[in-house]
């Protein structure tokens, strides 16, 4: 595969500000993904509680971390931002080692499909492309040819067989369907992969299947995980905790039980 | 072509067959104007057929006037100027020519002694006709007075009101196709807007996979293209017939000549196509930069599919658009003249358009907001129904704007021409104050002498309709009446506004108030005016009267004695006008006379209402395209954002309501659509049928007949229930939960 594409990006990365590229070349090593004071407001409620109220937080290269919360702590709201889908209101987010203030929609749009991969709950493939077409969109967006040995190697890592890449996604079941959504994060070799509770729609033995190919299959790519489920906690090196919109505790290799134990006291303080 | 982009019209075409069928009737139509304003008009050379040239007097009037870019204006001719019967011998001298002969008695013809209609010319063996008739224009020292016709201009020169229909049925396609493809804009618009906000969240999950958002853009307008490459190819053949079927017609009504032929070439299906892709990539710009613009974050968003109110941009533009209409109608109404008048009414009628579609959104939360009581009459479904239509005043908005539309054109275009049908019939019934009123054949001076001879008659007037052509201020044919001399006031009532009409003597003639206006011929009482006969001799005369009932009799009074030789037609009336008289003695005049009619005044008043109320033909055939088109919108948007509740028919399925309730819900949605776009389309429309029929008419009070009133209001009812309560049929039988309740 070839990864052309990114000279331009790097070209322009580079030819920032030294002040940027000193910066880069030190967290680009350590952390993909780096939030500081993130604060982020829906809508005109200025004075209303924030979705996220000062947030930092960093993802190592190669972690694995799921964000944890009951509903409206602020987790898919520190997803969006982290990923450059919404802009923060305060604080700044660097993914890949580029500040997201500075890059133009554009960049930001060509940065995603380059260098991050999503999985989100559903509505994850576009109905009228074949799961061929849907694990190559990134590259044909990027204008890059898709090879077929590329695309069926992403489809056998997630355990997706040659007859399957011809069918539309209304075909397959749910598991299916979330393994075609992380063939395709995993296509262009990504440096983040974020999933928006990328199980929630799926039984538990699915759902610990569809993780465990995440967790293999994703060797070496910084993957943060929003959920409130603990059993996905089982595949992570970490486990980050938001209430009201901060970060109430951070965990090392959590364990489900304990993990279940935090979200239900953070549900019932709430 | 990427394979991503265009999936969606291969793969998952649903949302946008609503898009295909508009572009498709938008193509159709256009392609009807054009064979239409390009169809073979040319007239049979008749008994020229044998002749190689003809050469008559120049079969048109050609005028410079002080006006605007193209100063040199031509306008075809309906009578024969006539040439010296000697120029058949002159002719007969040049090199090549077989024979030459002077030929008269063609309709339209002179009759003046010595003169001849047109000379043909027949060619010696092995000459042919187009170096033949340089030879004769050459004889002629470049023939600039003279029209030298070969081949198929021979059928013009044969039929000179071929030549004029024509000029009258091509302006009328050609003005039917800007106003055909700026409805169409309108009514993509509507619909691909909706087909687009159908699949926000496809668009957004293609910008969180790293679209940028002139990729989502392209993709959209490459789907549009796609789109309206099929509309335009589905809409070409129907477009032919129906341009058959409009040259047949128009034939029909003397408004093309009777062996026209639609224009059909394979170039209509590229301009079928050409038309309906741009309309249909114009028409998604707005939707397309919406859809990439919108933050895929906020697009995910299931709740907040879609904000609840329109962008504070569309308010100010429907605010400014409001506020233009407002301006417009201000300055229409302001207008000294009819004519300035008239020609602000589309405008007023599209400010108003634009400013109810911009502001839909606020207007439907208003409605919603008044239709409130109804929450306690219809119970849970009226509740359910209005519940929707408040959370979602963008959606209703994008099903409520194409009635208005609907209503605000037909309404318009159709009472406006009723109103001014009414007006003329009413003038035509007030304009005669004559006792009887003679027809026939052969009604000339001699029959008039001898009406006036019968005891008892006070006055008697002959009238003969006629066309001129006069500079108002471009070359236009202006339709008016020739009289007798002699006393008019007595047998006429035109409404005389200044000067006299007593009488008209020759050099003398009567304007109408509209035609006399600064903004058309721009004439006073005594003012020279010089008008073009029928066969371009110009008449010069000062304006001795300004009338203001023109509806039924045309815009100029010229005396019969100064056309006469200059119609094309023995010098004669149609109807003769009596005051006075006996019953007895007109009828013992008529018995000698096979084809005269004599009836009441009542009776020939109501024979012109008649006549002035089939007048509209062209106007109904206008009404009718913007009827099929504003159909078309309607249905298709509703049928599209009807299936777009298929959600909320599961989910009220699931919670318990029955088939019944949840069709009540989709009736009261129906309702609400239809009487909110009735009222809005109703206000947008009203203020350009006002200024219409204040122009024409002179009053203030448009006439709205009931029976049609009725029937618009039940017609787009039946439309709105048959596009709402059809598709949700449909859905509902798919609903196990809802079958069973």
């Amino acid at each position: 595969m070839g990864r052309t594409g990114e000279a331009g990006t790097l070209g322009y990365m580079l030819t920032a500000t030294a002040d940027t590229v000193e910066q880069t070349s030190v967290s680009a090593v350590h952390a993909p993904v780096v939030l500081t004071d993130v604060t982020k407001r829906y809508g005109r409620r200025r004075r209303g509680v924030p979705a996220l109220d000062r947030v930092s937080l960093s993802f190592g290269a190669g972690s694995f971390t799921a964000v944890l919360g009951v509903s409206g702590s602020g987790k898919s709201t520190l997803l969006q931002c982290a990923a450059g889908l919404e802009r923060p209101s305060a604080g700044t987010v660097r993914l890949c080692g580029t500040d997201l203030a500075g890059l133009s929609q554009r960049r930001q749009a060509v940065l995603r499909r380059q260098r991050v991969g999503f999985v989100f709950q559903d509505l994850n493939l576009l109905p009228e492309l074949t799961v061929e077409e849907n694990i190559a969109l990134p590259l044909r967006l990027d204008h890059r040819r898709a090879g077929r040995a590329d695309i069926e190697l992403a489809a056998a890592r997630v355990g997706l067989g040659g007859g399957q890449l011809r069918r539309r996604p209304a075909e397959l079941s749910g598991g299916q369907q979330q393994r075609v959504a992380i063939a395709r994060a995993l296509i262009t070799r990504p440096e983040v992969i974020f999933a928006d509770e990328p199980t929630g729609a799926l039984d538990p033995h699915t759902a610990v299947g569809v993780l465990r190919l995440l967790r293999g299959a994703a060797d070496g790519t910084t993957v943060v995980i929003v959920t409130h489920d603990p059993q996905v906690t089982r595949f992570c090196d970490r486990a980050v905790f938001l209430h009201d919109g901060r970060v109430d505790r951070v965990l090392p290799d959590p364990e489900p039980a304990l993990v279940a134990r935090v979200l239900h006291e953070l549900g019932e303080r709430s | 072509m990427r394979g991503w982009m265009l999936a969606g019209v291969r793969r998952g075409p649903g949302p946008l067959i609503g898009t295909v069928v508009a572009s498709a009737a938008a193509a159709a139509l256009t392609v009807a104007a054009l064979s239409v304003a390009i169809a073979d008009t040319s007239a049979p050379a008749g008994r020229l057929a044998a002749a190689s040239v003809v050469v008559a007097g120049d079969t048109s009037l050609h005028l410079t006037v002080r006006h605007g870019d193209d100063a040199r204006q031509s306008l075809p001719l309906p009578a024969y100027r006539g040439v010296p019967a000697g120029l058949a011998g002159q002719l007969a001298r040049v090199p090549g020519v077989a024979a030459a002969a002077g030929e008269s008695g063609f309709p339209g013809g002179v009759i003046r002694p010595g003169d001849v209609d047109l000379v043909a010319v027949t060619a010696k063996p092995g000459v042919s006709p187009d170096v033949l008739a340089g030879r004769i224009r050459a004889a002629l020292h470049g023939g600039r007075d003279y029209t030298i016709a070969t081949g198929p201009a021979r059928g013009d020169v044969a039929d000179l009101t071929a030549a004029v229909e024509r000029s009258e049925g091509q302006v009328l396609g050609a003005a039917l196709i800007p106003p055909i493809v700026m409805i169409s804009l309108f009514v993509l618009a509507a619909t691909t807007g909706l087909a687009v906000s159908l699949r926000r969240r496809r668009f957004a999950l293609l910008r969180t996979v790293g679209a940028t958002r002139g990729q989502v853009r392209r993709a959209i307008l490459a789907e549009l293209a796609v789109c309206g490459m099929a509309g335009g190819a589905l809409g070409w053949l129907p477009g032919v017939v129906l341009g058959g079927l409009g040259v047949h017609a128009l034939a029909a009504h003397q408004m093309l000549p009777a062996d026209s032929a639609a224009w059909r070439s394979p170039w209509l299906l590229l301009a079928a196509c050409g038309v309906s892709v741009i309309v249909a990539v114009l028409s998604g710009q707005i939707a397309a930069r919406r859809a990439g613009r919108t933050s895929p974050a906020q697009a995910l968003r299931e709740t907040v599919a879609e904000g609840r109110w329109p962008s504070p941009v569309r308010i100010l533009l429907g605010l400014g658009a409001a506020g233009g209409a407002g301006t417009l109608m201000a300055f229409t109404f302001g207008q000294k003249t009819a004519a300035g008048q008239l020609a602000l009414a589309l405008p007023l009628l599209l400010a108003c358009m634009v400013a109810v579609a911009l502001l839909g959104p606020v207007l439907v939360a208003f409605a919603a907001w008044l239709a409130r009581p109804a929450r306690a009459v219809g119970g849970p479904s009226a509740r359910l129904a209005l519940a929707a239509i408040s959370a979602q005043p963008r959606r209703t908005a994008s099903a409520v704007i194409p009635v208005a539309m609907a209503v605000a054109l037909v309404g318009s275009v159709y009472f406006a021409d009723a109103s001014i049908a009414h007006a003329a019939a009413a003038q035509a019934g007030s304009t005669v104050t004559a006792d009887r009123v003679i027809a026939g054949p052969g009604l000339d001076a001699g029959a008039l002498q001898r009406v006036r001879a019968l005891p008892g008659v006070r006055a008697a007037a002959g009238v003969a309709p006629l066309s001129v052509a006069a500079t108002d201020p471009d070359l236009e044919p202006v339709y008016g009446e020739t009289v007798s001399d002699g006393p008019l006031s007595r047998v006429l009532d035109l409404g005389v506004t200044s000067g006299r009409l007593d009488t008209l003597r020759p050099g003398q003639i009567a304007v109408s108030a509209l035609e006399a206006a600064p903004g058309a011929m721009g004439v006073h009482v005594g003012s020279r005016l010089t008008v073009y006969l029928p066969d371009g001799t110009p008449y010069r005369a000062t304006v001795s009267a300004l009338y203001t009932r023109s509806l039924a009799s045309g815009d100029v009074l010229i005396p019969a004695s100064a056309v006469a030789g200059h119609t094309g037609a023995a010098p004669g009336f149609t109807q003769v006008l009596v005051s006075g008289g006996t019953p007895g003695g007109l009828a013992a005049l008529a018995a000698g006379h096979p084809g005269w009619h004599v009836a009441s005044r009542s009776v020939a008043n109501a024979a012109a209402e008649r006549a002035a109320a089939q007048d509209g033909f062209a106007n109904n055939l206008i009404l009718g395209l913007v009827a099929a088109l504003a159909a078309v919108a309607l249905v298709n948007t509703l049928a599209v954002a009807t299936v777009e509740r298929r959600r909320a028919l599961r989910l009220l399925g699931r919670v318990g309501a029955s088939r019944g309730q949840v069709a009540a819900a989709f009736g009261w949605h129906a309702l609400f659509v239809t009487v909110t776009g009735l009222v809005a389309g109703a206000a947008a429309g009203a203020v350009t049928l006002v200024a219409v029929t204040k122009a024409a008419t002179g009053s203030w009070v448009p006439f709205i007949p009931l029976a049609p009133a009725a029937g618009l209001v039940l017609g787009v009812g039946a439309l709105v229930a048959g596009a709402v309560m059809i598709p949700f049929y449909a859905m509902s039988r798919r609903e196990p939960a809802l079958a069973a309740g």
